[in-house]
């Protein structure tokens, strides 16, 4: 069972030699983090199992069922089904536009009656494959600046813009900042990057006062002055920011928070459980939990980094820099450093559709480790 | 396999520029990570000691307890201001989510008026949403009840039992001991820029006049707390036994006033508009300082609705002011006696010399007439106090100049405002040369000496400094001060007997002192009849004023000048009298203005007899004297001379009997 296993084809396509091939450190730190916001979460609700933390484990549990089974799947099999699930996300983001649900002033979910689905989360997977395909197929030249780099700038745009008129201004900004991300991975030219991070710079301040709806430009400004009114919308700014002060250096103990265990804290569950773990214990366990991060996406990108494929090298590494845009924007919104969008902390934070997402996108990361010898020779599945 | 080569050869190209690529998204998150941790170095370690104290404030509630606050007794503990039991309804606006029901419900269980509604709703939406507003106040122990079985279901109401301050003698004491009232902006602003936190206490109530204000916050006390652990919203989470503090009480404040003299000045002095004060020659308390009309501080303490304001504040005779302290008055003839002194002092003018009143004299290009028609005829220093003479006055005036009168009359306490701890008083003014070449920028015209002389013109006093000017001429020796504030919390306040001597001589003063006596009991006196009190031996001393407030034109006086009774209210003179007893021993000076009253003897002589009465009737050692059989006919002459010469001693029985020969007039000049 040692690596000479995997190189071999008959071999490694027996089950035992997949699931040992499985990065089981990865899984650990994920773990991990799973289980310090499972430990977050019994304490946010007065060291009780109920309402989150017996639902955030159980949720975690068969996602990581989930993420072994995927793991397993051949990355040839991830590779002809980029574009189909792009095209279905894609589908239910338009369905979402004309039928979807509105809850909390913006359409996200199309309920399906047995299931309420959020389509932009499927998209975030859709749109690192459908990029991933698409530049597994583009020579190194052409994918540094070329005619053909339109098609990931509409593969990108399209979605991008469905859902940033839902109105879900956090999660259009991930998936750009996603796409954006595969793009200069696959080689995309420096001196255009920096010609677009100029433009996209000069480009904020009209789009914030001319184009964002009402309440979202009152959060970036409020994020901008928060003292201004801090029984309004600098409310939860200027909470998060006292749990978190208040946490000091080793934090004032599991489950005597007082900001989260008294409701001064906004979304505690949720978008702002960073605030709650940084209020029990304190500067230490932020940084661990910081390092817990990091070293997922070490992990995950020496993963993508050791793949024959270039599908699979893409694929990965987009999946951890959407993990990553995650945990950076959040932890920024909790600190105050990045306005208020509803970007929750990935496995940290209560809530099933991100644990989802994330942890199917782990098992595309999982899958190529797994299939890094596996190659894949053209658009057309040489699989079958 | 051909399509296999063009990897190949594309295959490690791609791959380094992945790696290299990954490497600096790596180093991104990495970098981004890095300022992540950085902020939370600068919020948890640098900014701990900031927010954690945000923390706690967040955490922790402390409601207040507001203190008892401090009684006013009078001098013989007789409460002008207690607390009672306040059974109120309060509520909360921030846990109601439907106002209109809530009230309706209330409106169920005890009475609210739709004007209150309004009010209360108005109120509500004004303040912040956690401060209680008290719904209703002073209910009934049935009605409080009723509410508070009901409490329970009614989310955001509470019943609650407060202390609310109560005056016992409504209006009698409505400006010196003021009242308290609902604390106003203009109150928290002038608490600067740390206030009181029992400011925002929905039961508090601050000092808006008199003592009240003036040692509001000796009476107010300290607040106490009861710490509570809050959540967001405000609620009570947990108690904190141990970071409760006790309220401290406010401090009781004894003041010099005699409850019973101040009521029945105000009875007598009636509809009439006007003040009283009464003063001890010995000590300078001051036994009573009542202002006419006054108005139920009680009102106030509830909330005057705005058509009782307005009542109050558009009637003429203009409850709200102190008159006793802000309303200045011409003196009139009780001015005199400064005068006569003035001249005594001066040496210019032998009080034996006469000057003859012919009723009216011609000076600059006018005549200046007399109050009699017809004059007095020749008139010696005594007689013209006696008879209020006022030609005498205005020949002594023109000899002694104005500034040597100005110096008498602020020696003895007009012209200033006096250290009696509460505001409010008006120093009137004293005219003299200086004051008018400094106001006018003019020399002092000879005419102008001759109204000063008799107590008019631009001399203005009110019935405080009248009183202690009275005070210091019965007593004789000292500058005495009135005191108004006994003690604070049981600490004695400085007496007002501890003064400087005046500066006159003791034989002058009792000069004025015997024209004085004669004005009361000399039959032919100007207020003889007014001024007896039927009191046996113990008699009194004045002087009648009648100030003139319109001019009396020639052709009137031709014509027969008209009845105070036939002219409209503001035109009528002002009626005053000062007064001290017993004339032999001093112990008490009076002084009263009737704003508006008509002519002192009538009017103000005999109300300041009722008062002084009462005054005399409660001073155990006066009573005894009259209650003594009187003293043997052998009562021996020569003590007169003792008390020419020297104070007059205390009231004491061996002293009695010097009485008598003094009050005959005449014979001491």
């Amino acid at each position: 069972m040692t690596a000479s296993a995997i190189t071999r084809p008959g071999e490694r396509d027996r089950l035992i030699v997949k699931l040992a091939q499985i990065d089981w450190t990865f899984m650990l730190v994920l773990c991990l983090i799973a289980a310090t916001g499972a430990a977050m979460l019994y304490s946010i609700s007065g060291l009780s199992w109920e309402p989150w933390a017996a639902k955030h484990l159980v949720r975690f549990g068969l996602c990581v069922g989930l993420m072994i089974v995927l793991a397993t799947v051949d990355v040839r099999f991830w590779f002809i089904s980029a574009y189909p699930v792009y095209g279905f996300g894609l589908l239910l983001l338009i369905a979402v536009e004309i039928v979807g649900d509105t809850s909390l002033g913006a359409q996200r979910w199309l309920d399906l009656g047995f299931v309420r689905l959020q389509p932009s989360e499927i998209m975030k997977i859709g749109l690192v494959l459908a990029l991933a395909r698409f530049y597994h197929g583009l020579s190194a030249e052409a994918a540094k600046f070329s005619w053909r780099l339109v098609v990931p700038l509409v593969l990108i745009a399209l979605p991008t813009l469905l859902v940033a008129h839902q109105p879900d201004l956090g999660t259009a900004v991930l998936l750009a900042a996603t796409g954006a991300a595969v793009m200069v991975l696959a080689g995309l030219s420096l001196r255009v990057v920096g010609a677009l991070a100029v433009t996209v710079a000069a480009a904020i301040p009209p789009f914030v006062m001319f184009v964002l709806h009402g309440y979202q430009r009152n959060r970036i400004l409020t994020f901008l002055n928060p003292e201004a009114d801090p029984s309004g919308s600098g409310y939860h700014i200027l909470q998060s920011k006292i749990a978190l002060g208040s946490g000091g250096l080793l934090g004032k103990g599991y489950g005597l928070g007082s900001q989260s265990q008294l409701n001064f804290l906004p979304e505690k569950h949720t978008d702002f459980i960073f605030a709650t773990l940084a209020e029990e214990f304190g500067f230490v366990g932020c940084i661990s939990v910081l390092l817990l991060y990091a070293a997922a996406i070490t992990i995950a990108l020496r993963i993508a980094s050791i793949s024959h494929s270039h599908f699979g090298r893409l694929g990965a590494a987009g999946v951890t820099a959407t993990f990553a845009l995650y945990v950076i924007i959040n932890g920024a919104m909790v600190m105050g450093l990045a306005p208020v969008v509803g970007v929750p902390m990935p496995l940290l934070s209560f809530g099933g559709t991100v644990m989802l997402t994330v942890m199917i996108g782990f098992g595309l990361v999982q899958s190529v480790r797994v299939h890094r010898y596996s190659e894949i020779t053209s658009g057309r599945g040489s699989l079958l | 396999m051909s399509e296999l080569s063009i990897f190949f050869s594309e295959v490690n190209e791609r791959k380094g520029v992945f790696n290299r690529r990954a490497f600096l998204m790596g180093g991104l998150a990495g970098g981004g990570m890095l300022a992540l941790g950085g902020r939370l170095a600068q919020l948890q370690v640098l900014e701990f000691d900031r927010y954690r104290l945000m923390s706690t404030e967040n955490q922790f509630n402390f409601r207040l307890i507001p203190p008892p606050r401090g009684r006013i007794l009078d001098r013989f503990g007789v409460e002008l201001a207690s607390n009672r039991p306040n059974f109120r309804v309060l509520l909360v606006r921030d846990e109601i989510n439907d106002i209109d029901a809530t009230l309706d419900a209330l409106s169920q269980l005890i009475p609210i008026t739709p004007v209150r509604r309004r009010q209360l709703l108005r109120e509500i939406s004004r303040s912040p949403k956690l401060v209680p507003v008290a719904v209703a106040e002073d209910l009934t122990w049935e009605e409080f009840s009723r509410v508070n079985v009901r409490t329970p279901e009614l989310r955001g109401v509470t019943a609650d039992m407060g202390e609310a301050r109560v005056y016992p003698h409504g209006g009698a004491f409505a400006h010196v001991v003021g009242y308290v009232a609902k604390v106003s902006d203009r109150d928290v602003a002038a608490a600067g820029l740390n206030p009181d936190p029992l400011l925002h206490h929905p039961g508090f109530r601050i000092g808006k006049q008199g003592v009240e204000k003036a040692l509001d916050t000796v009476l107010r006390g300290k607040s106490g707390a009861v710490k509570t652990e809050v959540d967001a919203l405000g609620r009570e989470v947990r108690k904190d036994p141990e970071g409760d503090i006790k309220p401290v009480a406010g401090k009781t404040v004894v003041l010099s006033l005699d409850a019973d003299v101040q009521s029945r000045a105000l009875e007598v002095l009636g509809e009439d508009s006007g003040a009283c004060v009464v003063i001890d020659v010995q000590s300078g308390d001051l036994i009573c300082m009542a202002s006419a009309p006054s108005f139920d501080a009680n009102q106030f303490v509830r909330g005057l609705t705005s058509a009782e304001y307005r009542a109050l504040s558009e009637y003429e005779r203009r409850p709200l002011l102190d008159n006793a302290l802000s309303g200045t008055y011409p003196p009139g003839s009780t001015f005199k006696p400064m005068t006569a002194l003035a001249a005594l002092d001066s040496g210019l003018v032998n009080p034996n010399e006469t000057v003859v009143c012919s009723g009216q004299m011609w000076f600059g290009n006018r005549f200046f007439h007399c109050w009699k028609r017809g004059g007095h005829g020749a008139q010696n220093m005594h007689e013209a106090i006696k008879n209020s003479c006022d030609i005498y006055f205005y020949q002594t005036a023109l000899k002694i100049g104005p500034d040597r009168i100005a110096r008498v009359a602020q020696a003895f306490g007009l012209g200033q405002t006096f250290d009696i701890g509460i505001s409010g008083q008006k120093p009137g003014l004293v005219p003299s040369t200086a004051w008018k070449r400094r106001q006018y920028k003019q020399p002092w015209y000879p005419g102008e000496s001759l109204s000063f002389g008799i107590g008019q013109g631009a001399l203005s006093a009110n019935a405080l400094q009248l009183a202690v000017m009275t005070a210091r001429l019965a007593n004789g020796y000292k500058a005495l001060n009135p005191r108004l504030i006994k003690s604070i919390g049981g600490v004695e306040t400085p007496s007002g007997a501890v003064a400087a001597d005046l500066p006159f001589k003791p034989e002058h003063m009792e000069l004025v002192r015997s024209g004085m006596a004669a004005v009361a009991n000399d039959t032919t006196g100007t207020a003889y009849r007014a001024s007896q009190l039927g009191l046996g031996p113990v008699l009194m001393a004045g002087k009648t004023g009648t100030a003139q407030v319109r001019v009396i034109s020639r052709a009137e006086r031709a014509s027969g000048v008209r009845s105070n009774d036939s002219l409209p209210w503001h035109l009528r003179d002002h009626a005053l009298f000062v007064a001290f007893a017993p004339y032999d021993a001093p112990r008490y000076a009076l002084s009263i203005i009737v704003q508006h009253g008509g002519g002192g003897a009538a009017v103000a002589a005999p109300k300041a007899r009722e008062i002084m009465r009462v005054v005399l009737l409660k001073d155990a050692a006066i009573r005894a004297r009259i209650e003594s059989p009187l003293p043997m006919p052998e009562a021996p002459m020569s003590t007169t001379g003792e008390v020419e010469g020297e104070a007059p001693p205390p009231p004491s029985e061996t002293t009695l009997p010097a009485a008598a020969p003094t009050i005959s007039g005449g014979p001491t000049q």
